[in-house]
Order: C-alpha cells, then structure tokens, then sequence
C-alpha cells in the first residue's frame, strides 16, 4: 500500500516537474546499486513487452565452450610440461 | 605457421625444453625486474606503452623542438596486408617485431639492415573468425618475455580466431598456442597480450555479440592457465579479494555482478577487455577496464550491469580484484570502459604525495584515481559538451545522468555528446611526467539513438539500436568534418594547458618526448608533431595511408627514431574497409566518416623517421647484394 502511494506521488510530482524525477543514478537502494526504472518503464522486463525471453540453451553456450577449450588447453599443456613437445592437436596426443 | 602438429624440434632440442619445462615450477619471479630494466633503455620498446607506467613517454631529446622540423623518413616496411593497423611495434635490441591485422602474421626485422625479415610468423586461421569482428580485423600489439636461465625470450601474440601464442623470440617458432576465445560463440581476440612477471595476461572481445567478458593469466613458458576472472556474475568468478572495495565500500562490494542484472542476463552481459593494461610492481597490481554491457538495447537489461565498465586493479598473480570502480552503471550509450591506463606519482591539491592512474573514458570523462586503493581524486569532462552527465560527484563517485539524453525502447534519443565512438577511444595517449601533461586523441562525435528488441543467438550480434553519429557542436556538420580534437590535460588542476581541432578524430593515440614534442598519427594520413607546452603545429608528414596505432621512438646506433604503423581501418574506416554506404551502417559509423574516402585509402606498413632520414641505408653498400658470397649477404 505504501509502495503504490510512493509511487502515485512520484508520478504526480514527475507531471508537475517534467523530467526532475527521471532516472538520474543519484538514488541508492544500496551501495553499487543506483538503478532504478525510467517512467513508464517496469522495475523487472520479465513478462512485460521488453521481456529479452532469453533461450537457456544459448545463453549456455558460452560457459560450456570455454569448459570444453579449457579441457583441451590442459591435455596440450599437460603433455608439453611432460614431454617438452608441444602437440596443438589434441587428438594426436599420445595417451597415457 | 611454422609449428607443425609433430614439432620440429629434435631430441637435442627436446631434452633442453624438458628441462625448462620442470623447472618451471620452482623459483621466484624475477623477469618483471628484467622488463623494468630493458624498458629503461632507450634502445628499446619492449611493450605496448613503453614501460608498466603505460605512458609512452621518452627521455630522448635528440629530436626537439627545433631539429623536429628536420625529421625525415629513413625506412619503411610493408606488412603485405591491408585492413585496420593499431597498436606499436615492439624493438628490443637490434630487433624490430612487428604485427599485422588478420591474418596477424608476425615479423622480425633487421635493425642493423631493415631491409630483412629475420623472420616471419603467419599463422592459418579460420577466415570465420573476420565474420565475428564487430569492428574490422585488427589487432593491437605483441608483448615480450625477456626468458630466463631455462626458457629463451618470446614474443607473445593474440590472434583474431581467439589464439594465444608464445614464440621463441630469435627464431620465430611457435612454442605453444592455446585457445582463449571461441569464434563460435562470438568471442574474439584483438588486445595485445601484457606480460607481468613470468606470467601473460590476455584480454577478451565479442560484447556486440554478447560474449560475457574476462581476462585470464597463463604461464607464460607453458601457457597453463593460473587464473581467470570475469566481468559479471558470481563473486568466486569476478574473482574479488577478501578486502575488495574496502577503502570505497559504496563503489559496491559483495554480489553485485548478480544483483545488479535481472535473471540470468549477466552470462551474455559483455564487460569484454579489449584496451590497455599498466602494472605497478610496488603495488603488485595491473589495472585495465571492463567493456560495455550486451546488449546496446537498455532496456533489455534492468540494473547497474556490475562490473562492465569499470576500472579495476587486480592481482597479477592470482587475478584477485583489490579495487573495482565502475564509471558508467547501466550503460546506455556503448561507452565500452576499456581505455588507456597511464600511471603517474603527482601531489593532489592538498599536497599530497599519490600514486595516481589517469583514464580517459569513451563516455567524456577523464578519471584519476589512488591506483593503491582506488579513491577517486578527479573526474573532469574531456571537452565541455559532454552532456548525458551533468558531472561526476567525487564523494560517491556517481556520474549524475541528464535524463533527457539517456536512451530507451519507443524513443529516439538526439544530439547525446558523446556518441558510441566516445569522446576517446582506443588510442594510446601519453604523460610527460616534467610537464605533468597528459597528451590525449580525442574523439568529437555525438549521435542519435534508438534500439529495438532482439533475440540472442550465441555467434550473432546482439546489438539492438540504431545509431547517426556526426561531428560535435564544435565541429562541422554541414560538411561532416571537424571530428577530432588533441589536448594536453593536467589530472590535478582539470586545465587543459592547450586544445587543438583536428578533420577527423585522433583515433591512434600520443608520444611525448623530453625534447618536448609530443607526436601522433592521424586517419587523414599525416604524422604530426606538436609543441608540449603550446600545441603549437611544429613538422608533419603525409603517409601512405591514415593511422589508428601509436607512434614509438627507441635509439639505435646512438640515432633517435620514431616509427609508426599506417593503415587505416578500426571502427572509423569500415566505411571504407568494407564499401559500406549506409549511414547507418557500422555501427554508425560509416555516415560520420563519410568524407574519409576523399583523403585516404587503405594500405599497411610501418615508417620510420629520424633526423635528415639518416638511416643504414645512408651508406648504399650496406645490403647489398655480393655475388662473392654465396648465400645471404651479410
């Protein structure tokens, strides 16, 4: 209740003053954290029209690529500290 | 690519590298003392910015104010490819190495005879990789590791398609190379690699492509992964020491790099580090900045988007953030924070001794900070039409933004100073520490915005505006020319000692000498020089081409040189680069350039200049040809 009167306010004063109450970044819910939605514009997009509606297989994508690069850096540095022969191909690594 | 899949290396060879690499593991660190001291020498360059002050500064005074008008080109090489040529050449003794843009061969050239290519180093990539590049196929420089009793010195190269390789520096053959990037998902290399002590740090490119930011650290004799840290997310992987942000606690501290984003957008939230690096060895930390968040369409990506766009000072030993201070929270502009980091050790205003770092940033202001624990000590507008900012506040370190030039969905911004090129970008600027004036390229472009909603797809862009970019008030618009301006900046005081306007921006970046001239390229083709104390114009030269890297000067044979790439390109010519007529077109780009074509073409070389173009050629007998020795000569 007290959150939807804020708000009522807010708008109110903003009609009244134009852009005063916009986003400026001076108002802090805590330290770092300064944003705050522009009016007109919701607090979460989740849902809204601005929903970005994100796929969780791409956003993967990247994670699981650098994991399988990493794997591989480590099988031709492993095998270099080794044998001190460098092998890019990890295929052509000889096995244990 | 002279690395085989089966090496090339013999059992004699083989028995000498297996000791190396055994020993590796033992020993204390000494090579950055060994950096430190060849940098001192002014036969040589050895990294991107001169020394780990990052402030391609020289204490030559051959060429000054009065022999300036007598510098001559004395050399010149071609690298053999067109496209963008940014960064430096490094030289280290009688050697000059040298890099090119896709496909980034690596040269070796003769000082003593710059007319042989000691040796050369192309490596075969995946041509997809170009495809990926936001902003043509460039590449920003080599690092070097002066080797030690195991392991001969190297020459430290990135490559477009997200290659790292060590190699050896006398001979060129590839020691090792190791994949950092994935063209796949977007991510690319175009920083040049740092190397800080035994160890070599390498940046990340791909936020337009929403590629999720980070900088690692590899051993720099077997290219072992010693850490990692990123841009956004977890605390355990934006890699934050137990005191991070204690002098500053309202900079943000705990957890920001999730709570400041909604849901997962963080993983595809860029903080890319494509810039420069400076390293304090007192203080044990490197400092570089995180890019802009992905994708361009604010409203796509609620909250402050911690850490993109910040300046951090991070252990080099374990990549562990000391300090972190973001100067543009919840971008809206694509002020990508990754600019040049140059130290100083000036006195504040109240008299105070201060280690200090001075960054100029895409979004038009110039920050210097404590670089020990990152208090903010002055953050002043580059030029006074900046205007999405009325200003910084000191005391908490927050830039007050003017709504009227934010952006947003449903709404065509206008007249934003500075546009996404920023009021500065990659070049690397200088500091002349007796005049206390740092030197900066700048860029005065401002544009219109609008973005639209898109989806990710891991390997596409994510970019979601649509951007006019033209000349600033400043500038001309009727004729859109009038794009650039160079100034000599004090951090302290916030004057600026002298400020000059340019045709096009000052893209490449600065060289200060204690002959007091400060020198730099420009993307309509000349070398400039420039009086340090009044910016007075004192000698230029017209290139083959216009010029995106930063000038050098290193001694050789007792004779003072300056050298600088030319080959345009970068994000000012893909208009050019690419035949693209669109204004929009670019990123925007290609519309505030379209006048560049009347003054420049493409090309791709280095030259290089001395005092009435004295060179080893001035005796014609040197490289010559000799049928009485079979062979080579000389």
């Amino acid at each position: 209740m007290k959150k939807t009167t804020l708000a009522a306010a807010a708008l109110l004063a903003f009609a009244a003053t134009g852009a005063a109450f916009a986003y400026d970044g001076t108002n802090c819910r805590a330290p770092g954290i300064c944003w705050e939605p522009k009016p007109g514009f919701p607090e979460a997009v989740e849902g809204t029209e601005f929903d970005p509606l994100h796929d969780p297989a791409e956003v993967s994508k990247q994670g699981e690529s650098i994991k399988e690069m990493d794997e591989r850096n480590a099988r031709r540095v492993a095998y270099f500290i080794k044998t001190g022969e460098f092998i890019y191909e990890v295929d052509d690594i000889p096995a244990e | 690519m002279m690395m085989k899949n089966r090496p090339y290396w013999g059992p004699s060879m083989l028995a000498v590298t297996l000791a190396a690499a055994v020993g590796l593991t033992a020993g204390p660190a000494l090579s950055n003392d060994k950096l430190v001291e060849l940098a001192k020498d002014n036969a040589n360059w050895v990294m991107t910015g001169r020394d780990y002050n990052a402030q391609n500064f020289s204490p030559m005074t051959e060429i000054d104010k009065e022999s300036v008008k007598r510098l001559r080109p004395a050399w010149s090489f071609s690298t053999g490819v067109l496209n963008g040529h940014e960064g430096t050449p490094l030289v280290v003794g009688d050697v000059m190495y040298a890099h090119s843009p896709f496909p980034n061969t690596t040269f070796a050239i003769d000082l003593n005879e710059p007319g042989k290519i000691l040796w050369q180093n192309k490596p075969k990539q995946n041509p997809t990789a170009r495809a990926v590049a936001c902003c043509d196929v460039v590449n920003r420089g080599l690092a070097y590791w002066p080797g030690d009793d195991e392991v001969k010195p190297l020459i430290l190269r990135t490559q477009l398609d997200g290659h790292i390789v060590a190699m050896d520096a006398e001979t060129g053959e590839t020691r090792w190379m190791l994949e950092n990037s994935d063209i796949k998902v977007g991510s690319t290399l175009t920083i040049a690699p740092y190397v800080v002590k035994d160890s070599v740090i390498v940046g990340s490119s791909g936020a337009e492509l929403g590629v999720r930011g980070y900088v690692t650290g590899y051993d720099v004799k077997t290219g072992q992964q010693l850490w990692r840290s990123y841009s956004t997310g977890p605390d355990d992987e934006v890699r934050l020491a137990e005191d991070f942000n204690d002098a500053n606690p309202h900079y943000g501290q705990k957890n920001l790099g999730i709570d400041t984003w909604e849901g997962d957008a963080w993983k595809i939230g860029g903080g890319t580090n494509w810039g420069w690096y400076a390293y304090d060895p007192g203080v044990d930390l490197f400092y570089y900045g995180s890019g802009n968040p992905a994708p361009w369409n604010e409203t796509m990506r609620p909250g402050d988007n911690k850490w993109t766009m910040t300046i951090w000072g991070r252990d080099p030993d374990n990549g562990m953030a000391k300090f972190g201070y973001q100067k543009t929270p919840h971008d809206e502009w694509d002020y990508a924070g990754v600019n040049v980091m140059m130290l100083s050790d000036q006195q504040d205003k109240e008299g105070k001794d201060r280690k200090l770092l001075t960054h100029p940033d895409r979004n038009g202001i110039v920050y210097t900070l404590d670089r020990t624990n990152g208090d903010l000590i002055s953050a002043n507008k580059i030029d006074d039409t900046v205007n999405w900012t009325t200003g910084v506040q000191l005391d908490t370190g927050i830039p007050v933004r003017d709504p009227e030039f934010g952006t947003r969905m449903d709404h065509k911004a206008t007249d934003i100073c500075p546009s996404a090129m920023g009021y500065h970008n990659q070049g690397h600027d200088s500091y002349d520490p007796e005049r206390k004036s740092f030197f900066m390229g700048i860029n005065h472009i401002c544009m219109d915005w609008e973005p639209f909603m898109l989806p990710y797809r891991a390997g596409q862009f994510f970019v979601g505006a649509t951007l006019s970019m033209y000349p600033g008030p400043k500038g001309d618009r009727e004729n859109m020319l009038g794009l650039g301006q160079v100034k000599s900046y004090d951090a302290i005081t916030g004057e600026f000692k002298w400020e000059v306007m340019e045709r096009f921006s000052a893209w490449g970046g600065t060289l200060a000498t204690a002959g007091g001239v400060m020198f730099y390229g420009t993307l309509d083709g000349f070398i400039k020089a420039r009086d340090s104390d009044t910016g007075e114009l004192l000698w230029k030269f017209k290139l083959p081409s216009g010029v995106i890297g930063h000038p050098m000067t290193y001694q050789h044979d007792g004779r003072q040189y300056v050298a600088i790439y030319y080959g345009v390109g970068g994000w000012p010519g893909v208009g050019l680069v690419f035949d693209l007529k669109d204004p929009t077109a670019g990123l925007g780009s290609v519309g505030a350039f379209k006048r560049l074509q009347e003054y420049t073409q493409q090309g791709g070389g280095i030259m290089v200049f001395s005092l009435d173009g004295e060179s080893p050629f001035s005796d014609p007998s040197v490289g010559e040809y000799d049928p009485a020795v079979p062979g080579e000569p000389t």
